[in-house]
């Protein structure tokens, strides 16, 4: 038995290795290994479409580098999850709906498996009874989205360990980045993954509805075989791809120092390549896609070389030879916005007007994951913020200067919308739920852990250049990425990262954005001028001669304390710019001046998105009618225009 | 065919031309609904926003963002202000309800109506309409269900289908089909009130049939001028919005007066409608005089009963006292 085991491992390791020899997973610039390779994957792979099934066989060898023997290993088997009674569709039944998918009923389409038929291991033997699952975080025993198997001996420190495993997988109807719609098929989680050794222990968490995913480093080699009709893409490079002469083809990928594998497939999908010149030689660009959205073939393309141009440039170069795009089918949005190693989702739709930038700010959003998320490879299940937050800021970066800072997300029929806006309003709707230290599957809901992590994180950051200076949070970010990619940093290294750059100590700030959940409001509480004479019955008033008190109070409304600028403006032209601290609850300001006070103006130039309301941040002494006749112009039309509708029926 | 619906569609527009004291009369009760269902809500936004400067960035560019802010701040919620701008709706449904006698009367007389012989018809016919709005929540219902049914359809055959867009393609069909049925609906409905006015017709399924039968018989006609009237008010429609969206954002009140144009060739396109219907009535009674004989002769048994009573039968309702249509 256990010779066989080794002659065949040995057969496919030399196959393998001829078929890695074929095409460099790298830029012609770059070459491995980038990170410490902890785990091996070799996965032989069978694709049913009928079924929806793939049966595979995972060769895993597993380096301990933990400075420690280890006797258990915990496995991910994610797509347990999409069962009845497991934790994750608990969540998202709790919360209703998980991103566009209704989950408030089981609908069997929903159902998804890792089925786990041999565990074996190299010198250890057939481990299969040894399988038990485990819920580290909820204790549900329905739950089987981790897999615990204990060796009979450890592995040393410095030694390693192989392990062979044959699963079943069993595809949903595509739901939570993963599954089958029509012909299309996003494989996603779709094998048993080993968990982190991090921090002293295993980290390897239940599949949770609210966050995503956290592995190690390592090589990938798949095979897979499918329908010869069907067109594949897939995580790093495709080395090989053989007829087999019944009807199937093997098609095989090559990837190296990655923490992810998934792959796509559809017979209809339409390839479409195109090449990005980055600082480390070019890079392919692989598109698939489909002939009805062939309009937006031109847009994905542009979104990806402007995103990768600028993250080239901003904070290093993309190391890889390729980026692979998948745009789903219609129907399969649950797959859309996706990021794997070297493998992003998009979302597109059969017809987007020019001017709404959602197929630009998807693909920015998940090629900037490659650098957040795929580079840097935090915990997304502890610290979401982390990848989703500071790749937020980044897409807002890129597409404020790819469209402009109030044009990135929408330009349409007179009505716009920049990028940094639209991620505000998912965060003024949850500013004090969950701070983004909380472990992010713990957050309150969906709804809170996307407004913080998404929404808050970017608008903590956006508002923190007001401190430290854009160029310097920028250089930050250069910083931390040449620093962790290819580690697992925490959310204290990119803290002490920015401290490091900046040269300051930023704890308040940290204190309150990351580990709190303080509000931010700042208001205008009162600006008024009374002539300084006010108590002279002979006194007329006139402008320019009349000498007036004017009384500024501006209020902290919230326990947020952060400094803020106010600008008071006075009818002779004068112009005010005062620095107040917050420190105090309140703060007065008084001037006389031969001039009354025309308009006092908390942040005047937008720049600290944390505070939650703009509408109490300015108050002018004289009626501001614009905004509401045009508001009233355009509400009473819809009125009539109801009106007329509804008059139709008569 | 085509000549019989151009001179429909041009006499009625003659018509609309020749009686446009109507067409401004509802313009202006439509405009006085929209600005009181408006009323609630700029209450609000002058409360919110009268002393913010946040209002700048929706005067000087329209910034959905600032929108959204306003929007769910829960004294500004658009829930709670839609609904004064429903109810004012609804009494503009009303409205129309209402003086949809009058205004089919005059254009059937063709001359300017004296105040109470137009409230007169107005009245005479508000209640049989009112049945008969009733009685079109039936094939309205069929049309809506029918339109489920082929979302149903879409989805599934979209599902399944190996193309992508095919889903898209048949949920787009089935808006097309939802807006033609509807337009269908719509022009059966106006020739049962035409027919009303003209033939003083006050059972309404009775009316309804028979406006059936006389649609059915030149459907193409009258079908092809409604939708050509539609299809000006929807032309006049994207224009007007388009021109909106390139005119400088702080041009309020350019946008107002485009909007009310708009609102004004919506008011005109379907009051066009009727005054179409009823040109192409007037005529086709003109050529099937049947339509015309058939009910102003009572039943035999209406006769004989009658005749048995040896007095006329009392009018179950008088209606008002019009001239007659060849008046």
């Amino acid at each position: 038995m256990r010779l066989w085991l080794v002659l065949r491992l040995a057969a496919v390791l030399l196959l393998w290795s001829a078929e890695a020899a074929a095409q460099s997973p790298f830029a012609p610039k770059v070459s491995g290994p980038l990170s410490q390779r902890v785990v091996a994957y070799q996965i032989d792979a069978n694709y049913d479409p009928s079924k929806h099934t793939v049966d595979a066989t995972e060769t895993l060898t597993y380096h301990n580098l933990t400075g420690q023997p280890l006797d258990t290993f915990p496995f991910h088997l994610y797509l347990n999850a999409f069962q009845p009674k497991s934790t994750w569709m608990h969540e998202a039944h709790r919360d209703v709906t998980f991103r566009s998918s209704s989950l408030a009923e089981w609908k069997p389409e929903d159902y998804g498996s890792n089925e786990v038929t041999s565990f074996q291991v190299l010198g250890l033997g057939d481990l299969t009874k040894q399988m038990k699952f485990i819920s580290p975080d909820d204790g549900n025993p329905d739950d089987k989205t981790v897999l615990q198997v204990k060796l009979p001996r450890p592995v040393p420190p410095g030694q390693d360990v192989t392990f062979q495993i044959r699963f079943k997988a069993t595809f949903p109807e595509v739901v939570a980045r993963t599954g089958y719609k029509r012909t299309f098929l996003l494989a996603g989680q779709w094998f048993p993954k080993v968990g982190v050794w991090w921090n002293g222990k295993w980290n390897c968490h239940q599949f949770h509805a609210l966050t995503e995913f956290f592995a190690d480093f390592g090589t990938y080699d798949v095979r897979i075989t499918l329908p010869k009709n069907y067109v594949i893409g897939a995580t790093g490079v495709q080395v090989a791809d053989r007829d087999n002469g019944n009807g199937t083809k093997t098609v095989a990928f090559h990837a190296e120092d990655v923490h992810d594998f998934a792959w796509t497939a559809d017979p209809n999908f339409r390839i479409v390549e195109d090449q990005f010149e980055g600082g480390v030689g070019p890079v392919r660009i692989r598109l698939l896609s489909y002939d009805s959205h062939r309009r937006e073939w031109q847009p994905y393309m542009f979104a990806a070389k402007e995103g990768m141009r600028r993250f080239d440039e901003w904070y290093g170069p993309y190391p890889y030879a390729q980026l692979t795009i998948v745009d789903p089918p219609h129907g399969a949005g649950e797959a859309g916005g996706m990021e794997y190693p070297t493998f992003i989702t998009g979302d597109s739709g059969w017809f987007i007007p020019k001017g709404i930038h959602s197929v630009d700010g998807v693909v920015v959003h998940e090629f900037g994951h490659q650098y957040w998320y795929g580079m840097v490879a935090t915990n997304e299940f502890e610290n979401a913020w982390l990848d989703e937050g500071i790749n937020s800021y980044s897409e807002i970066k890129v597409l404020d200067s790819m469209y402009g800072e109030n044009t990135s997300a929408v330009n349409l029929l007179g009505a716009q919308l920049g990028d940094r806006e639209y991620l505000r309003v998912s965060y003024v709707r949850s500013p004090d739920i969950d701070s983004l230290s909380r472990p992010s599957y713990t957050d309150m809901s969906l709804g809170s852990y996307g407004d913080t992590t998404y929404g808050k994180s970017a608008m903590m950051l956006l508002s923190l250049e007001t401190i430290i200076g854009e160029p310097t949070l920028k250089n930050a970010l250069h910083t931390y990425f040449l620093r962790y990619r290819f580690t697992h940093p925490t959310q204290e290294d990119f803290m002490g990262t920015v401290n490091g750059v900046s040269g300051r100590d930023l704890s308040g700030y940290w204190n309150q954005a990351v580990y709190g959940a303080q509000a931010f409001d700042y208001e205008v509480l009162r600006a008024d001028s009374q002539p300084v004479k006010w108590w002279d019955q002979n006194l007329q008033e006139k402008k320019g001669e009349t000498e007036y008190e004017t009384q500024v109070i501006l209020h902290r409304k919230g326990d947020f304390v952060f400094p803020v600028d106010a600008l008071v403006k006075f009818d002779n032209g004068d112009n005010v710019r005062e620095k107040w601290d917050g420190k105090e609850r309140w703060v007065r300001y008084v001037y006389r001046k031969k001039a009354q006070v025309e308009s006092v103006q908390i942040d005047p130039d937008y720049r600290i998105p944390l505070d939650l309301d703009y509408l109490n941040n300015s108050h002018a002494t004289e009626p501001q009618h614009g905004a509401i006749h045009k508001v009233a112009t355009v509400w009473m039309f819809f009125t009539q225009f109801m009106a007329q509708i509804l008059s139709w029926l008569a | 065919m085509t000549h019989d619906r151009q001179s429909a569609l041009s006499a009625g527009f003659r018509l609309l031309w020749r009686r446009q004291k109507l067409l401004w009369w509802v313009y202006v009760v439509n405009l006085l609904c929209g600005a009181l269902g408006t009323v609630p809500a700029w209450l609000r936004l002058r409360a919110v926003l009268a002393h913010s400067l946040a209002g700048e960035r929706l005067t000087n560019r329209f910034d959905l963002g600032m929108w959204f802010e306003l929007t769910r701040l829960p004294e500004v919620s658009i829930m709670r202000y839609s609904t004064a701008s429903l109810l004012l709706a609804l009494v503009f449904l009303v409205f129309m309800l209402f003086v949809t006698g009058g205004v089919l009367e005059t254009y059937r007389e063709d001359r300017r109506l004296t105040t109470s012989e137009f409230f007169a018809a107005s009245g005479a016919f508000f209640w049989p309409f009112v049945r008969l709005l009733l009685l079109s929540i039936i094939p309205f219902v069929i049309v809506g269900l029918t339109y489920h049914a082929l979302i149903g359809f879409a989805d599934s055959v979209g599902d399944r289908a190996a193309a992508d867009q095919v889903g898209i393609f048949l949920r787009w069909g089935a808006m097309l089909v939802l807006l033609l049925l509807a337009l269908a609906l719509r022009l059966w409905l106006d020739i049962a009130q035409v027919r009303a006015v003209a033939q003083k017709e006050r059972r309404m399924w009775r009316n309804l049939w028979q406006a059936w039968r006389m649609t059915w018989h030149e459907v193409g006609r009258l079908y092809g001028m409604y939708f050509l009237i539609a299809l000006v008010a929807w032309i006049t429609l994207a224009v007007g919005v388009a021109i909106c969206a390139k005119l400088p954002p702080t041009a309020t009140p350019a946008v107002l007066l485009v909007l009310e144009l708009i609102m004004f060739a919506q008011v005109a396109t379907r009051l066009w409608q009727l005054a179409g219907a009823m040109a192409w009535y007037q005529r086709h009674v003109e050529m099937v005089p049947a339509d015309a004989v058939e009910f102003t002769t009572p039943h035999p048994q209406e006769i004989g009963e009658a005749s048995s009573m040896n007095e006329p039968p009392p009018p179950s309702d008088p209606g008002p006292e019009l001239p007659p249509a060849d008046a």
